[in-house]
């Protein structure tokens, strides 16, 4: 497995988790809802308000994938304390067809979010390599002496006439 | 936006949906005597457990998949 040696930002820094008291976060507490079904029952509720369906069609108009926008939802609810993450990780498929049916109702063009973007594009290194390979390959012919050999194969063609019966008789 | 590993494109991915028999309508239980069943069964005659969370959550899913298709008119 490649390991990056890029230093990441976004990681926790050492004795973050002891900020708080334990029990302090609402992650670290009972969930509010602890079944699949309560939880289902749940973000069908909140996703049946119209503000919601309003706000989530303007987002998905704007170009943000379904599949971000389900993972944040989760997450959040998971921080609020509302469900635990393994209960939030089941009803993320359902939560993107839910998604996807008000973006459909609403007649919008949205990103699902599953394609990866990057898939079959080339990537600029590669180009670089490719140009850099072409550089060395040029640098390294003589190009005064593959000249001379141009100029000389054009004229033996020029040269040679046609010798067929079907040629031209002048 | 970016586009780091997000789990709920491998969760939806494998919510294979066309695998799940349809639900049927339920067979009326006539008989009311003492050797008749008195509980149900998880089981369902699909043979879908019902226990079992992830089919529930695949369940509802279909659902809203079906009314997803009568919006774009596919089925």
């Amino acid at each position: 497995m490649e390991v990056s040696n890029e230093i990441s930002f976004d990681a926790p820094i050492p004795g973050m988790s002891l900020t708080a008291e334990l029990g302090g976060r609402p992650w670290q507490n009972k969930p509010k809802y602890s079944t699949v079904d309560e939880t289902i029952d749940y973000y069908m509720e909140r996703m049946s308000s119209e503000e919601f369906m309003v706000q989530l069609a303007d987002i998905l108009e704007s170009g943000v994938p379904v599949t971000t926008l389900a993972n944040t939802i989760q997450m959040a609810s998971v921080m609020d304390g509302i469900h635990t993450i393994d209960v939030g990780m089941l009803v993320l498929p359902m939560l993107m067809e839910m998604m996807m049916m008000i973006g459909d109702s609403a007649g919008i063009e949205y990103d699902k979010g599953l394609e990866d973007p990057k898939k079959g594009e080339i990537r600029d290194s590669l180009f670089a390599k490719l140009i850099n390979k072409y550089e060395k390959k040029v640098k390294s012919v003589d190009l005064d002496s593959v000249s001379e050999e141009v100029i000389e194969e054009t004229n033996k063609e020029e040269v040679k006439k046609p010798s067929g019966l079907m040629a031209r008789r002048t | 936006m970016s586009r780091q590993y997000n789990p709920a494109v491998s969760a939806y991915k494998r919510m294979d949906l066309d695998s799940l028999p349809e639900d049927k309508m339920p067979e009326k239980d006539n008989s009311k005597g003492l050797l008749s069943r008195a509980t149900k069964s998880s089981k369902d005659n699909t043979g879908l457990d019902y226990s079992n969370p992830l089919v529930r959550v695949a369940k509802q899913m279909q659902i809203i998949r079906k009314y997803r298709d009568d919006i774009n008119g596919s089925k």
